[in-house]
């Protein structure tokens, strides 16, 4: 069984007294095996922060489902619902968001702290997981004081720091320079590697390289999608792009 | 650009910020309101037809100019709140090419906008309001009001340019403001990486220290003279030390509990704790303005509605009887038993001319020097200006009064004798005296120490405001005798020779009034000339109207003030919930994100919020507490003195602020609830 399936899922916004009403999601299947790294490409207006909402939990669809490791999502309660979105879930969002309130170290302990975790079992899993991310020395730190790449990899680091059954990440490079880009993408693939399954929405065709599947995103529905393999990550770059160039010129791949 | 816009401009800008220039309107308008009003009281003509209401006016005047600083700096405080949260908005003309000049206009036609209508609404709710000020103010100074409505021009012309002035230096430093800012920085303004509050272990503790001896001081203050002088002192460190306390510790204390990892790392606390550190740091002045705010209020409502209350007892404990007749001389009488009988004997026969005799007759006289009381010694040469100045120690000033051994008697109903050089002494306040009580060089056997609390000894003295010995002693004259030459530092004789004659009469209250005037002529033609400056009659009935008056214009000026107060408070709890709801806008956001439920995120924020609104009031009850004492000193020196009652209203004051407090609370708490959700 997969870990995520996605099947006929739809999602229409309402305009407000009979204006008209947008369908952002049309019909949306797919599914993510454990330990795969895909990412989600399409232009803005393509539905893919709609769809990544609906699978986050923070939004609900209009029809279809949405089952995670067996977990059907419409059928949580909306009182279970944060804390099924803090055991399960790791977010990485396009602008951070870190609570300028807190150290990144608290920031980063914040799920936990919820969760009502020990102090000592907390820092024990943030010991292990710092090094890796490369911000040990910026625990005390708040986020202020620190780079946004820094910042994002305090973010990952939050999202990690519950072992959750899947991250999602929205745009994690959008508002980084192309150095931290290049980091926070490696520190992706290393995540990846250990074994973390990552569903990421971006449209950089750079990011998406660094993904073992690309799935293109037009319309609200899946376009195609096209896996890496055993290519490079600059084959994959190239393919992406040639994709990229069909649709853009409104080719059918079909 | 056409000169059109910039008033367009403006006024989209005022109504598309509403909910900020709402209540800064309204405030404005009351305040402007209420200036006119005292104004009015104050320096029109309007009360001068009320008899001797002059006291009240004075104090009115005083509450006028209070009125006109306390509008200037608070609608400042409001105004600068008031354009921070609109200096993006500026920044974003700033780059659509308007330039400083531009803005600057902007501003201007801003200002002008919101002058005219608060003061057109201000002067019209002043007139508007000015009858009911009137009837109230009549109503507790004891006046009878007429009907006519009056409207004062000086008062208009004077509120006009006080607050045409005030809104003028509100432009200029808007101004200031907006130019002396960088258009990235405009844009950027409420983005500015916020620094974390520092736990300044310095000032906290500072500040704790200074609150502490403020508190210490207001506490320890014995005597009502030295607490005039403390009282300030008290004052300004309770100020300096509650701004200390509630900026620096209060950010220290969530530091402290930070530092607590067990404590710390609760779902409880977790959030709750680090936001406050930040709240307090944006709020601790704020916080400490409300409090400082409130404590006026209830130090002022308490204590003048303790003096207006307690108007009649105080008004009896002055004035026993019915009638006063009173000389004073400075120095040596020698003949005073010829003068006191003579003064019985023409008074009892005046009041029988005049169709009364004279019952309940309280008659004696007495001498009093001053001195410094130090180890059974009254020492009365030192310069007390000299002495006081680098001791600072009025506590042991001390008044001696002397008494002959006839006139206790007689008046304490008692049947003691003396020998000679052996006295009765009487203590009123803290001072401990051995077997014996030396004044200047002579020094007596104390034969008895007697209570002269619950004999007619005390109306002796006007008002206990320094400590006093009684001595009696069997031959006045001789006793004093040795102290004929001494002279005070003007010199003067340190001698008074004081007499007083109270009676009542069986006439009506136009009687008193009469016999009182005939009796004042009399003293005055008898005695004046002979160096007794102060020869008169005093009637209880006239002394009414002027201490209703004075104590009923404390009032009346403590209710207007507590009313400006109040909703100023009102004002700065508002924009503090509306700015607060702003900023917590997107942590709300993001802590649903990360995983936090609604019903957490409401349960922290309002907790936060509850501990943020409930620590002015009671750190204003905290200091009303410890001020408490000072203040029923000082309401010594105008006589009165009913502790219960003064406890009674600060305890009702209290209560009315609090549920005011509340509902002010819970009203702009709705505001900061639309914000975030």
């Amino acid at each position: 069984m997969s870990l995520l399936e996605v099947t006929g899922l739809k999602k229409i916004y309402k305009g407000r007294r009979g204006g008209a009403s947008v369908e952002a999601l049309k019909n949306v299947n797919f599914t993510v095996e454990k330990g795969e790294f895909v990412a989600i490409m399409g232009e803005s207006g393509s539905g893919k922060t709609t769809l990544l909402n609906v699978l986050a939990a923070l939004d609900k669809a209009t029809s279809g489902t949405v089952i995670l490791d067996g977990m059907n999502l419409s059928t949580i309660k909306e009182s279970a619902m944060a804390k099924f979105r803090r055991d399960n879930l790791g977010y990485v969002f396009q602008d951070f968001n870190l609570l300028d309130t807190f150290t990144l170290e608290d920031n980063i302990y914040l799920p936990l702290v919820l969760a009502g975790k020990k102090h000592a079992e907390m820092k024990e899993r943030l010991d292990k997981l710092a090094p890796s991310l490369g911000i040990a020395d910026l625990l005390k730190k708040y986020p202020y004081e620190v780079s946004g790449g820094q910042k994002q990899r305090a973010a990952v680091a939050r999202a990690l720091i519950t072992d959750p059954r899947i991250i999602l990440a929205d745009e994690p490079t959008g508002a980084l320079d192309s150095k931290s880009s290049d980091e926070l993408l490696d520190l992706f693939s290393k995540v990846n590697q250990m074994g973390q399954t990552i569903l990421m929405v971006t449209h950089s065709t750079k990011a998406a390289s660094h993904a073992s599947r690309v799935m293109f995103i037009k319309d609200g529905i899946i376009f195609h999608q096209i896996y890496k393999g055993s290519s490079t990550d600059t084959q994959m770059y190239q393919k992406i792009s040639d994709t990229l160039n069909l649709l853009a010129q409104g080719g059918d791949l079909k | 650009m056409k000169l059109g816009l910039y008033p367009k401009i403006a006024a989209d800008g005022i109504r598309k910020n509403g909910r900020l220039y709402v209540p800064y309107i309204l405030t404005s308008i009351l305040m402007i309101a209420v200036f006119y009003i005292m104004h009015l009281l104050g320096f029109s003509e309007m009360l001068q037809n009320f008899e001797g209401a002059s006291t009240a006016r004075d104090i009115l005047r005083l509450g006028t100019r209070i009125m006109a600083v306390f509008g200037t700096i608070f609608l400042f405080y409001t105004q600068s709140a008031l354009i921070k949260g609109r200096l993006k908005e500026f920044g974003l003309y700033s780059v659509l090419g308007m330039n400083r000049k531009n803005l600057g206009r902007v501003i201007f036609c801003e200002t002008l906008m919101t002058w005219g209508i608060s003061m057109t609404g201000g002067l019209l709710a002043g007139i508007g309001l000015s009858k009911l000020a009137e009837l109230g103010f009549a109503k507790i100074i004891g006046a009878g009001a007429n009907y006519s409505f009056f409207i004062s021009g000086d008062s208009l012309l004077c509120t006009f340019t006080v607050y045409s002035v005030i809104f003028l230096l509100i432009f200029l430093n808007a101004v200031r403001q907006v130019r002396f800012a960088r258009t990235i920085n405009l844009v950027h303004a409420d983005k500015a990486g916020e620094k974390p509050p520092k736990a300044n272990w310095v000032i906290g503790i500072l500040g704790l220290v200074i609150l502490l001896t403020g508190y210490t001081i207001a506490i320890k203050i014995d005597s009502p003279l030295s607490a005039l002088f403390w009282f300030f002192i008290a004052v300004i460190l309770i100020i300096i030390g509650t701004y200390l306390v509630l900026i620096a510790g209060s950010v220290l204390l969530c530091r402290i509990l930070q530092k607590n990892k067990k404590y710390y790392y609760k779902t409880n606390h977790f959030v709750s704790v680090s936001s406050m550190a930040f709240r307090m740091k944006r709020n601790g002045a704020g916080l400490a303005s409300i409090c400082i705010l409130l404590t006026m209020i209830l130090v002022m409502i308490s204590s003048t509605s303790a003096l207006y209350f307690n108007r009649e007892e105080t008004l009896r404990n002055r004035y026993p009887n019915q009638l006063n007749v009173t000389t004073t001389k400075n120095g040596y009488v020698e003949n005073y038993k010829e003068v006191v009988s003579k003064i019985e004997s023409d008074v009892a026969k005046m009041a029988e001319e005049n169709g009364t005799a004279t019952d309940n007759v309280i008659s004696y006289c007495n001498y009093s020097l001053s001195g410094y009381y130090g180890d059974n010694k009254v020492d009365i040469d030192l310069d007390p200006y000299s002495t006081l100045s680098t001791t600072l120690d009025y506590d042991r000033v001390v008044q001696v009064y002397f008494f002959s051994l006839e006139d206790y008697n007689r008046l304490c109903g008692e049947n003691e004798s003396l020998s000679k050089g052996e006295i009765l002494l009487a203590i009123d306040g803290k001072l401990k005296v051995g077997d014996e009580l030396a004044v200047g060089n002579e020094s007596y056997k104390i034969a008895k120490k007697i209570n002269f609390r619950n004999s007619n000894l005390r109306l002796a003295i006007a008002s206990n405001v320094v400590s006093t010995f009684f001595v009696i002693t069997e031959d006045l004259n001789s006793t004093v005798y040795p102290f004929k030459d001494h002279a005070d530092f003007s010199g003067n004789s340190i001698l008074t020779w004081n007499y007083n004659y109270d009676f009542d009469t069986g006439l009506d209250v136009d009687g008193q009034v009469a016999l009182s005037k005939i009796l004042t002529g009399y003293m005055q033609n008898e005695f004046l000339d002979q160096d007794f400056y102060r020869s008169l009659c005093f009637c209880r009935e006239v002394e009414r109207d002027d201490f209703v008056h004075t104590f009923g214009g404390l009032f009346f000026l403590g209710i207007l003030l507590s009313i400006i107060f109040l909703l100023s408070c009102v004002l700065i709890i508002y924009y503090k919930q509306i700015s607060e709801g702003f900023e917590d806008q997107s942590r709300f956001a993001i802590m649903q994100k990360v995983g936090m439920t609604k019903e957490n995120i409401k349960k922290s924020i309002n907790s936060q919020m509850l501990t943020v609104f409930i620590i002015p009031i009671v750190f204003a009850c905290l200091h009303l507490a410890t001020v408490l004492p000072i203040v029923h000193k000082l309401l010594l020196l105008f006589g009165h003195n009913n502790i219960p009652l003064l406890v009674i209203c600060a305890g009702i004051c209290v209560l009315a602020c609090g549920i005011f407090y509340a509902v002010t609370y819970k009203l702009t708490s709705n505001a900061y609830y639309k914000i975030v959700s």
